[in-house]
């Protein structure tokens, strides 16, 4: 009996280690008032009870999906601690708008920080009504993230929001879901019409709008660790609402300079996302008609499959790779074709292979580069000599196998095989496997024999040797009066 | 083979005497043919032999490096060996024609046998008991050869080492 129970939990954790995040499931989630989850409820709850989506659109509440193990704090409390020991007490934090100007020493830009340095992951819920905390605005400084001055900031558009709740200060706007940022990015925030977000890309599905209320648009750096998820459209514009003049004149940032919804991944890929607006996460913007302006027909919000997919994005549920192994060998015939030897020679014929998983959601699946992206291997010493294309061989269940078979050049030394795989949305693949290649022993070199061009000279040697077998026949042969004669002068 | 004629004993004598007597292109034929009567009526067989074997060394070797020029180098050891086991075999032949030239005998003393066996190889009791035969080879020409037989055999085994 005692064992059946224990077979019984050890299914139940094997269940819930399954189906958590590749990050794994502690979500601590930071709210002025813990009373004010129930505004997010839906949001929470999806992260928390999972919901299944089913092709007709209908979401069923179900036992099994996203289980993250949420603890709610507010900033003021005494126990609230994102390190225990040195180590991270939580896997995941989702801060909503606060209203105090800091944080506490609980949650100081340098905690923070240290938090992502960590691989932990940060969702950020920013707010338009609401100042930001100044130490956040350290943060996102930190990150090249800007927020607009007095840390507080409205985006308005008046040719994109809703008559139905914001006829008069066209701060909801209507924004049609996102696509990829470029052709070649694995995108999964561009959302199917009934609102499945899907790490797969749905070309031509991508219609509904998503409805961003409320919010403060930030503005990005140059760095290459942060992409816009959500851009603004080209005629809205950033204000500060508490300046009370009839005309705005001091505009933070307009039209598709603004970020509403932002995302950094660091290079140890943990992710801090920036949500402008905290409303578009609560219950009241989940699945409700708007009507944008304009238009005639009022369509459902596609909030709740958006905040599924940025916050699943943000805990690490997609766009995280995976290597499995790594494995390269001589491939020349009758040689020994061990894995991974330490040492190869210049010219030998090398295999090399890599094999790749990604995350999406609950498991991992086979990765696939985008169709106009290649996963590439140098081998490099110093710089790269070969700049190699990957090409996918084996697939399996859960994984791809990208594999590349090439003649290492004519330069000895100690070389890198490298495989540096970054992109927006995906985490960093870096892998690199040191060898030494050294040059030919004197015994490998080809024979003057089987070089074609030599046989003239071997050819030339032959004649000299017969010529010469020849003349000291001939030689001996007309010796004996030579013989006599040079007897008789001795 | 121009340089190995002057070195004939009585060419000098002869030639100049006739430019003298003789004028202008007819002069020139006459000269030639002197030469060549001269050279086969003076020139021992063996040195004839030598002649002709140093002609084809030449030829062989104008080729392979004609065949180098044209063709490239690569692989750079064979041409190597191919070549210089010509040439090698032409120095060695030349050494032989001067070393067996009558006209040179004195310039060799160290072939000589008289000096060279009993003081260095071999106590008195032994040189009797070697056969005439052997002996045989000490003799000036016969030294020579020996000489350029082991030169050459060193000189091949080099070469088809080295061309591998």
């Amino acid at each position: 009996m005692r064992s059946l129970v224990s077979f019984l939990l050890l299914a139940l954790v094997a269940s819930v280690q399954a189906i958590s995040s590749s990050g794994g499931n502690r979500l601590l989630v930071i709210l002025e008032d813990v009373a004010e989850k129930d505004g997010y409820s839906k949001f929470l709850g999806d992260l928390e009870v999972p919901y299944l989506y089913k092709p007709h659109h209908l979401l069923i509440a179900s036992t099994t999906g996203r289980g993250f193990d949420i603890a709610y704090e507010t900033p003021k409390s005494e126990s609230l601690s994102l390190f225990h020991l040195g180590e991270r007490s939580y896997d995941h934090v989702l801060l909503f708008p606060t209203k105090a100007k800091g944080l506490g020493p609980n949650l100081t830009p340098n905690v923070l920080l240290e938090f992502i340095n960590a691989e932990g992951n940060i969702l950020l819920a920013l707010s338009g009504s609401t100042p930001v905390p100044s130490s956040l605005v350290s943060v996102l400084l930190e990150f090249d993230i800007h927020l607009p001055t007095d840390r507080q900031g409205l985006v308005v558009d008046h040719f994109n929001y809703d008559t139905t709740s914001a006829s008069e200060k066209h701060d909801v706007l209507l924004l049609p879901t996102p696509g990829p940022l470029r052709p070649d990015y694995k995108h999964f925030f561009s959302l199917s019409s009934s609102g499945a977000p899907d790490g797969r890309e749905r070309a031509g599905e991508r219609s509904g709008v998503v409805a961003f209320p409320n919010g403060i648009g930030q503005t990005l750096g140059q760095g290459p660790l942060l992409s816009p998820i959500l851009r603004a459209p080209s005629t809205s514009y950033s204000y500060n609402p508490k300046e009370e003049s009839e005309a705005v004149d001091d505009l933070f940032a307009s039209g598709s300079q603004l970020s509403l919804v932002s995302a950094f991944q660091a290079r140890n890929s943990a992710r801090l996302t920036v949500v402008g607006s905290a409303d578009m996460l609560s219950n009241t913007w989940f699945d409700t008609d708007v009507k944008k302006v304009g238009e005639k027909t009022s369509i459902k919000t596609l909030n709740r499959g958006f905040a599924k997919a940025v916050s699943g994005w943000t805990f690490g549920e997609i766009g995280v790779v995976r290597v499995n192994w790594v494995e390269h060998h001589l491939n020349e015939e009758g040689l020994s074709n061990a894995s991974n030897p330490k040492i190869y020679r210049i010219k030998n014929d090398v295999t090399y292979s890599v094999s790749l998983s990604e995350y999406s959601w609950d498991k991992y699946i086979p990765f696939t580069v985008p169709a106009n992206d290649e996963l590439q291997l140098e081998y490099s010493m110093l710089s790269p000599f070969n700049r190699l294309k990957l090409n996918p061989t084996i697939s399996s269940e859960d994984s791809t196998t990208y594999s590349v078979s090439f003649k290492l050049p004519d330069q000895h030394g100690i070389f890198n095989f490298l495989v540096n795989y970054k992109r927006p949305f995906l985490s960093n693949v870096f892998e690199k496997n040191t060898v030494s290649v050294r040059h030919f022993a004197h015994d490998e070199w080809p024979r003057s024999f089987v070089i074609s061009g030599a046989w003239p000279w071997i050819a030339g040697i032959g004649v000299t040797v017969t010529g010469w077998l020849a003349f000291c026949a001939v030689w001996l042969y007309s010796a004996p009066p030579a013989k006599g004669e040079s007897k008789k002068k001795q | 083979m121009a340089p190995k004629k002057p070195a004939t004993a009585t060419g000098p004598a002869t030639t100049s005497a006739s430019t003298l007597s003789s004028s202008a292109s007819g002069q020139i034929d006459k000269i030639a043919l002197n030469i060549v009567q001269h050279y086969q009526k003076t020139t021992p067989q063996r040195t004839k032999l030598i002649d002709t074997f140093m002609a084809f060394l030449v030829i062989v070797g104008g080729l392979q490096f004609a065949y180098c020029v044209l063709a490239g180098n690569y692989p750079f050891n064979a041409f190597l060996s191919g070549f210089s086991a010509t040439v090698g075999q032409f120095v060695l032949t030349a050494s032989l024609r001067i070393q067996t030239t009558e006209a040179n005998k004195s310039e060799f003393p160290s072939v000589s046998p008289e000096r060279f066996v009993p003081s260095v190889l071999f106590s008195g009791q032994l040189v009797q008991a070697i056969p005439k035969r052997i002996l045989l080879t000490f003799v000036p020409s016969h030294r020579a050869f020996a000489d350029y037989v082991v030169g050459s055999l060193i000189l091949h085994f080099f070469c088809i080492n080295f061309i591998n």
